[in-house]
């Protein structure tokens, strides 16, 4: 199965599996990725899912909605690679993305 | 300490995960009637009705909490329990804790019609109810959904097909009126199904397929009914604790009962934000008391001090709610643009919520300001917006 590298907010890492398809909020969930607390649970209403990701892989993700970035610009810190793990969509391409957890959601 | 959560949805799961996270000592058990691991409910009349059938559960816990050694899972409905002794009774067997949490939620309300068969009418609530309506959309060609609040709305958003003709009745004489006039019309106006309201639902026809209203025949070849939620208050009225109207608790989600805790939207508690005591079905509600009530069992009590929100998701409009009114609280529109828009309820000039419909940031800094304490309407209507409003007072 495809993977992703996550570091968790107290810096530890962490490989999650995915199925194609799934968000990045569902595959961190499954393996019980700390910080990601997704109150709203992935309905990009809480902006507590927000993740950073890797930049290099900017070319093989859809960017984020109005939406999100609205809600993103809420999330603690949030960067230019910042985005909200329960919007993302995961396919084969994916595989060895790379991840950080924001180090706090509030 | 051994502690009995009874139910397992939302608010059974942030319990027991909080208190794993928080290491809880002792052993949690989770008693699951329902055939199926915990999993998200809101996604079931959303996404998940369009999503092919081998896709089957979405899984509210991760897996190393779930499978984490100090819970037990019981696959067993819940009869009764007798606080005094500690003690809950399955059909199979009896269990004695400490401790006991009533998270037993809600169900669907069910209407009787006369003459609608039973494959023909459907209530939307668990997985199971899902799965079941599922099986049944890809035949359906008039569909007709009873009720008059969000879920009605957003399955007619997830099941418009242009195969299918969506309609949606309603006893109320108006739709939506948990939400504003303006905003329930900015909802009304983009569903894809046609509305009717004041019906009176005599019977159903088998021959022509159709409700027989006060309106004339409706036709329907599926009937959801989505009519609303009766909370699951059986369990705690047996021992003296619950009414029809929810499981009253404390601010700390404790019942009179030392050894009883009532969570998610079956308690009845004093809400803050509104003042005066009211059961909430919000997701927010489900999670907040249980991580009030999971600080009190890891001895660290913090009262309940949540503001409500809500969000649904209906088509291509985002509605978000910050706060949480009482139905007669007035309205002002903020703003109206052809894609968004905000109404802001309030007693005087109190804001009590905030209506955002595409307008995520007015609903986030809704949410920031009322964390803070009270919002005022006037203050808001000189910053221009909800949003300007937060800017204005960090700086």
């Amino acid at each position: 199965m495809p993977q992703l590298n996550c570091i968790d907010p107290r810096e530890q890492a962490i490989e999650v599996t995915f199925n194609p398809g799934e968000t990045i909020l569902q595959a961190t969930n499954r393996a019980g990725v700390d910080g990601i607390l997704a109150e709203c649970g992935g309905g990009c209403s809480c902006a507590t899912c927000h993740v950073i990701l890797d930049h290099t892989w900017d070319g093989t993700l859809v960017g984020p909605s109005t939406q999100e970035l609205d809600m993103l610009s809420f999330a603690v810190d949030p960067t230019p690679h910042s985005r909200l793990a329960c919007q993302v969509e995961l396919s084969d391409k994916h595989d060895g993305l790379s991840l950080s957890v924001a180090k706090r959601q509030y | 300490m051994r502690l009995g959560i009874i139910g397992a949805g939302q608010s059974a799961c942030t319990l027991a995960t909080e208190l794993i996270r928080g290491n809880f000592d002792g052993e949690i058990l989770v008693f699951n009637g329902e055939p199926h691991r915990p999993y998200q409910r809101p996604p079931l009349s959303k996404s998940w009705l369009k999503m092919p059938a081998d896709i089957n559960i979405l899984p509210l816990l991760p897996e190393p909490i779930e499978n984490h050694a100090s819970i037990q899972w019981i696959g067993e409905w819940v009869k009764l329990i007798k606080p005094d002794n500690g003690e809950i009774y399955t059909e199979q067997a009896t269990y004695r804790v400490d401790q006991i949490v009533l998270a037993t939620g809600t169900r669907a309300r069910r209407l009787t019609i006369k003459g609608l068969p039973p494959e023909t009418g459907h209530v939307i609530r668990t997985l199971g109810d899902a799965e079941r309506l599922r099986q049944h959309i890809d035949d359906a060609k008039n569909i007709t959904i009873i009720g008059a609040g969000f879920l009605a709305f957003e399955l007619a958003a997830t099941l418009d097909h242009p195969d299918r003709i969506i309609r949606i009745v309603a006893k109320a004489n108006r739709l939506l009126p948990q939400v504003s006039l303006k905003t329930a019309d900015r909802l009304v106006g983009s569903t894809p199904a046609s509305t009717l309201v004041d019906v009176k639902i005599e019977s159903f026809d088998t021959v022509s397929k159709s409700l027989i209203t006060n309106h004339g025949p409706v036709p329907a070849d599926l009937v959801i009914i989505a009519a609303g939620a009766i909370p699951n208050t059986e369990i705690a009225k047996r021992c003296g604790l619950g009414t029809a109207e929810g499981i009253a608790t404390n601010e700390f989600m404790q019942t009179p009962h030392p050894k009883v805790s009532a969570i998610g939207e079956v308690s009845l508690h004093h809400q803050p934000h509104l003042g005066r005591s009211e059961r909430v079905e919000s997701i927010s509600e489900a999670n907040d008391s249980a991580t009030t009530c999971a600080k009190r069992l890891l001895g660290h009590s913090e009262p309940f001090g949540a503001i409500p929100w809500f969000w649904s998701d209906q088509g291509q409009l985002k509605l978000q709610i910050a706060g949480l009114c009482a139905r007669s609280d007035d309205e002002t529109c903020l703003i109206s643009t052809d894609t968004d828009s905000v109404v802001i309820r309030h007693c005087g000039d109190r804001v009590t919520a905030v209506e955002a419909i595409n307008a995520p940031k007015e609903f986030m800094a809704a949410r920031r300001l009322f964390e803070r304490g009270t919002v005022s309407l006037s203050a808001i209507i000189k910053e221009g917006s909800v949003f300007d409003l937060l800017q204005s007072s960090r700086s």
